[in-house]
């Protein structure tokens, strides 16, 4: 017996040194690989059908749009399109296009190509129509040719022509003003009409309420312009794309880009420690001094763009009144929270979008922290000292806007307390009925919520807080004049006008409170030291063209 | 013995019937919808309004288990919101991964238990059995997440032997005919990936393991005690035959009767330890999936999961029931 | 018929004299294990209910002065297990975090058993088509892996507190109405049951004079691990977020949650936490263990 239990000793020990000498592989040496690890799956490699972030920072790499954002900042420069011009007050877009570029399948890229993709997107019927197939298409244009499912705007797409090899001309129904801004998003990108023909990239169905695709181009042959190219797609795994060697730009240092989803977040964090990955997105912001704190670690900090807010729901309560409102605005210590409880990536908020953006006006109202002044403002309106209010905040989540909400929420509690108000406290799961109630407007006089924005345009911010619907339901109020200057914005073709009248909006708006924004914080990603230029985008996406290993 | 079988199955039909109902009733009792998690602050209720006319979450409770069940008879098992894609490709893609775990668990456990058990028999109460008992009790006394979490920080985060999260490394490149990554790597021949996936599966299998592994020792101790004293045993010694044979030949086969039912039983605990397992490994198995999916309201995904987990653990205690009674005619007649 | 069974028939089948009960006794007391989880039980429930005089601090008073440096500073003389990440006393937490645990731990076992010995009891003494029609509901409940019915429970009712006690006892219920049930039909065909009734002897009081006498020890034994698998299961819930949503809660299994990251930096935080779980979790397993060894008759007139 003693035997027996010896020998098994003895092996145990034998696979112990087997495992430690024979193992771990993974880089320590310089390569041209560059693993990323992203927090979920991607759903579709074809850009059109996805919204989803984990999605796009792969099609970001393959694919390009006509114009784009210029790498980690928010301003437009030519992509496809070298120049572009606007007539007819805003209706026709003619865009001259970059010569010599060819799709990855060798197809040429060229006004044809252009137009193929617009009318795609507009001839899009049956299943493609539900909002869970083509998300961003009906934010931006509406409806399509023949709309089949009720609930679909009119649509703001007329036609295309091609003129020539390098010139292609889109007509719009109505002047907008978010058309070409549009087109920096990922969804709108350049793919090859050959390859998508070929690999039936318009076939899907809706299976139990949800779109599915069901031709192989999504999973297996997504075909763009761009510095990398597919290699695979291991589905729940890895996807792996690689250099294109026949771009038509600056060619990429790394050979290949391997994208690993890791959903949670501490996950990721030990992945880099243990260098089985080389960076990774979605820090938590309570993370950053440990990445800073690692000599061989550093983190890469995303542009601010985003906004975090306290919703006034004025409603039938006492936020009626604008100087109860004021006396909010007065009574929430804004700094205070912003320096305790954002890790050290958060500014205080003025507007109600982030300072990078055009549109955002130089001067608006401040409203420091000042609890002396709103309880003169809340004794001299109807509501007095102690003035009653319900703030609700969420639980169970982490925003990149708000990291930490119960906090948050604790730090303005005590500050309105110290304000003349009597807060009563209320909270609900983000996950799934907080978000709702914030919506409809059924979350108290004041709720914590926020915004990340999808595209560089003023309109993503205030168009989508305080449009008509939104600003009746979860804000509970209707002014005729802001909402006349949000159209007017909206759809106004001229630039430097449109510069101008958001800016106007953005005053108005922090005079009228309909809310008080707090915060912008800045997001991060965590990376190896080695990990050089690779650049974060305001909007959520990565850039590996640039980047290299070691 | 066939009408035992056939009762058995028989009772199978009340029992899943009754599931599908509880799962169904369930699914939609939970608050919320999967669109306001999906989209997040993107949800406006216009939309949330189109996803309920859409999933038919308008038309009465009767009619839509009714469209549940002629789904269900078409081998239908619906489409997750989250990824687009189908409940049985999900299933069939991570179903295996989870089995891998799940049995490298119970090797772990045997491999470990099984000796324990034996030598804590032998050596009844003394120090090693004392012992024994105590290292096998430590393994259901930690929770299954914590030591997991310590696993991976010792072996993976500080001395960096082991892998941190996953199957397989993503620089390998290997087919997988069956999905089962230790087989594939032998079908294929491709040692290197044999040695990545039995590297990436050794935490996690241990992590779960230590569950089952008090379990059989204990177990394994009791039945030796029992046999040991066992008539025929004592017969063998009289005979003068060596204490190792008589423990080869009768104690140990003997002992083993008890210890292959309580397998079945493990399954369950092994399911509920493979979803915390799972999570902190970001293994892509059944586990992982049940939990992102509660989490995210993935409703299909949360019916489908279920019913499924249910379903095998269901199948798998019957198998262990009839082979039970096929070993121990006894039972048959109760 | 399951193991399980066939495990409760074992132990329950001779009547419980005094003799018994003072001879499990003798034995549990020289069981150097049992021992070992007296003595760690005793201290986790000494200290639950002692709470407020052992503690240092406020469990719930932040000090975030003490951050500055980052996250966090380790046990030192003022703060005998260090400070979280909101400056809070770790050792408070902990002791305090006693109290939760032991509370969910007793709710939990005490939904599971009074419910599950009710369903228990009619199904084993009614026998026919009701206990049939309860065992299937039994079975259904069981088909669906402990972990993952809390989970549902949860998730259907809205994370906090009660509502994970109600989860994890719920999960229990099969269990005990299984034992007893068991029981019971084991003791109904003995033959002085059968004397008992023949005599005339009514129902209800062979019920309470016999059968339930007969069923306490594998009961007891089962409350035990019942209350382990509690706190553990607890605790897994907590992990994965479904716990009381107030995260100044000082509970165990919740204060584990976001203290993973912190291992490279701050590794205490989650391994005496951790620790208190297990320590807690494993004296109650080895008192189990050990009173199921003292109870089993199998061993009585061995030393």
């Amino acid at each position: 017996m003693r035997g027996i239990a010896l020998k098994a000793i003895l092996a145990l020990a034998a696979c112990a040194v087997l495992v430690v000498t024979l193992g771990n592989s993974s880089g320590s040496k310089a390569s041209s690989t560059l693993i990323f690890a992203g927090a979920a799956d991607p759903t579709y490699l074809d850009p059109a059908l996805a919204s989803d972030g984990e999605t796009f920072r792969v099609t970001e790499q393959m694919y390009e749009g006509l114009v784009a954002l210029k790498p980690g900042t928010t301003k437009v420069i030519p992509k496809l399109a070298l120049k572009w011009k606007s007539a007819n007050r805003g209706k026709t877009w003619t865009f001259w296009l970059r010569h010599g570029v060819k799709f990855h399948d060798g197809t040429p890229f060229n006004a044809a190509a252009v137009c193929a993709n617009f009318n795609r997107w507009y001839n899009w019927s049956g299943a493609f129509q539900d909002p869970s197939a083509t998300f961003y298409y009906q934010a931006i244009y509406g409806g399509f040719k023949h709309n089949e499912v009720s609930g679909l705007q009119p649509p703001l797409y007329r036609s295309c022509a091609a003129k020539g090899q390098y010139k292609a001309i889109v007509k719009l129904r109505k002047a907008s003003g978010t058309f070409f801004p549009s087109l920096v998003i990922a969804p709108f990108a350049m793919q090859s009409p050959t390859a998508m023909r070929k690999y039936g990239a318009d076939q899907g169905e809706l299976r139990n309420g949800t779109f599915r695709a069901t031709g192989s181009y999504a999973f297996e042959h997504p075909t763009g312009t761009g510095p990398f190219k597919f290699k695979s797609w291991t589905i729940g795994q890895k996807v792996e794309i690689v250099r294109n060697d026949k771009y038509w730009g600056q060619k990429a240092k790394l050979s290949r880009v391997i994208i690993q989803p890791i959903s949670d977040s501490t996950a990721r964090l030990q992945a880099l420690q243990n260098h089985d990955v080389n960076a990774y997105d979605l820090a938590a912001p309570q993370d950053i001094p440990t990445l800073s704190g690692n000599s061989s670690l550093k983190v890469i900090k995303r542009p601010a763009f985003n906004v975090a807010y306290v919703t006034i729901h004025q409603g039938s309560g006492p936020m009626k009144e604008l100087k109860v409102r004021q006396a909010v605005a007065y009574g929430l210590n804004r700094k205070g929270v912003v320096n305790q409880f954002y890790y050290g990536t958060g500014k205080v908020a003025q507007e109600f979008m982030p300072p990078s953006l055009y549109g955002y006006a130089k001067k608006v109202q401040t409203y420091a922290y000042n609890p002396t002044k709103a309880k003169q403002l809340l004794n001299s309106s109807s509501c007095h000292v102690p003035c009653h209010i319900d703030f609700w905040y969420p639980t169970a989540v982490s925003r990149p806007y708000m990291p930490d909400p119960v906090r948050n929420f604790q730090g303005f509690q005590a500050s309105l307390e110290n304000s003349g108000f009597s807060v009563t406290p209320h909270s609900a799961p983000w996950r799934p009925t907080y978000v709702a109630k914030v919506n409809e407007g059924s979350a108290g006089d004041l709720n914590l919520i926020g915004w990340t924005g999808d595209y560089a345009d003023p309109d993503n911010f205030v168009g989508t807080f305080f449009n008509q619907t939104t600003a009746n339901a979860q804000f509970g109020f209707s002014n005729a004049s802001i909402n006349s200057l949000l159209l007017k914005a909206k759809n106004e073709a001229n630039f430097a006008k449109r510069v101008a009248l958001y800016q106007k909006l953005n005053q108005q708006l922090m005079k009228y409170l309909p809310g008080v924004p707090y915060a912008h914080a800045t997001p991060a990603l965590g990376a190896e030291k080695r990990v050089h230029n690779l650049i974060a985008t305001p909007v959520g996406g990565v850039w590996f063209q640039y980047a290299t290993v070691g | 013995m066939l009408r035992y079988v056939v009762r058995r199955l028989l009772l199978l039909i009340p029992i899943l019937f009754g599931l599908s109902i509880l799962v169904f009733f369930w699914v939609r009792a939970l608050p919320g919808s999967p669109i306001s998690s999906i989209l997040g602050e993107r949800a406006t209720p216009a939309l949330i309004q189109q996803y309920k006319e859409r999933y038919g979450l308008d038309e009465p409770i009767y009619k839509q288990y009714v469209k549940q069940l002629r789904a269900w008879s078409h081998a239908d098992f619906g489409t997750s919101i989250a990824t687009h894609r189908t409940i049985t490709y999900e299933i069939k893609q991570r179903f295996p991964a989870t089995v891998e775990l799940a049995v490298a668990a119970m090797i772990f456990a045997i491999s470990i238990g099984l000796p324990l058990g034996f030598f804590a028999a032998k050596k009844y109460g003394g120090l090693f059995d004392h012992a024994s008992l105590f290292i096998s009790l430590i393994g259901i006394s930690i929770p299954v997440f914590f030591l997991a979490i310590i696993l991976k920080y010792i072996f993976a985060v500080r001395l960096g032997w082991l892998p941190t999260v996953g199957r397989q490394s993503v620089l390998i490149e290997t087919e997988h005919p069956t999905n089962f990554y230790i087989l594939d790597a032998i079908i294929t021949r491709d040692w290197a990936a044999l040695w990545d996936a039995i590297r990436h599966l050794i935490l996690p299998a241990i992590a779960l393991g230590s569950i089952p592994l008090a379990i059989i020792t204990r177990i394994t101790r009791a039945s030796v005690l029992d046999v040991q004293n066992e008539d025929y045993v004592r017969t063998a010694r009289a005979k003068g035959l060596a204490p190792i044979t008589v423990d080869q030949r009768h104690v140990l086969r003997n002992a083993m009767l008890p210890i292959t039912t309580i397998i079945g039983l493990q399954v369950g605990l092994l399911l509920s330890g493979a979803v915390l397992t799972e999570t902190v490994f970001a293994w892509p198995g059944i586990g992982s999936w049940l939990r992102d999916a509660i989490f995210n309201r993935d409703y299909p995904v949360i019916q489908g999961g279920i019913l499924f987990v249910a379903l095998i653990f269901v199948l798998v205690n019957l198998i262990v029931d009839i082979s039970y009674a096929i070993i121990n005619p006894r039972i048959r007649y109760s | 018929m399951s193991v399980a069974e066939l495990e409760a028939r074992e132990v329950g089948l001779e009547g419980p004299s005094s003799g018994l009960w003072s001879e499990a006794w003798r034995r549990l007391r020289h069981n150097p294990s049992a021992i070992v989880g007296f003595v760690m039980v005793g201290t986790f429930v000494f200290v639950a209910l002692f709470a407020p005089l052992i503690a240092t601090h406020d469990p719930l008073e932040q000090d975030l002065s003490l951050l500055n440096g980052g996250c966090c500073p380790g046990p030192s003389a003022e703060h005998w297990f260090g400070v979280d990440a909101l400056g809070r006393d770790l050792f408070s937490r902990v002791v305090y975090g006693a109290r939760y645990s032991l509370l969910i731990g007793v709710v939990s076992v005490a939904v599971g058993l009074s419910i599950g010995l009710l369903i228990g009891a009619i199904a084993g003494y009614a026998g026919g088509w009701v206990d049939s029609l309860l065992m299937r509901l039994m079975d259904i409940m069981l088909s669906i892996p402990g972990l993952l019915l809390a989970i549902g429970i949860v998730a259907a009712l809205g994370p906090g507190l009660v509502q994970i006690m109600i989860a994890v006892g719920v999960t229990q219920i099969p269990i005990f109405a299984r034992l007893l049930r068991g029981s019971i039909l084991a003791t109904k065909e003995t033959d002085y049951i059968l004397a008992a009734r023949s005599v005339g002897i009514r129902g209800r009081v062979i019920l309470s004079s016999h059968v339930i006498p007969n069923s306490i020890s594998p009961v007891i034994v089962q409350g035990t691990l019942a209350l382990a698998t509690a706190i553990i299961d607890v605790a897994g819930l907590g992990f994965l977020g479904l716990g009381p949503q107030d995260p100044s809660t000082p509970e165990w299994g919740t204060m584990l949650t976001d203290t993973t990251r912190y291992l490279q930096t701050a590794p205490f935080l989650a391994l005496i936490p951790g620790a208190a779980i297990v320590i807690s979790v494993l004296g109650f397993n080895l008192i189990g263990d050990g009173l199921r060894e003292a109870l089993d008759p199998r061993f009585r007139g061995r030393a």
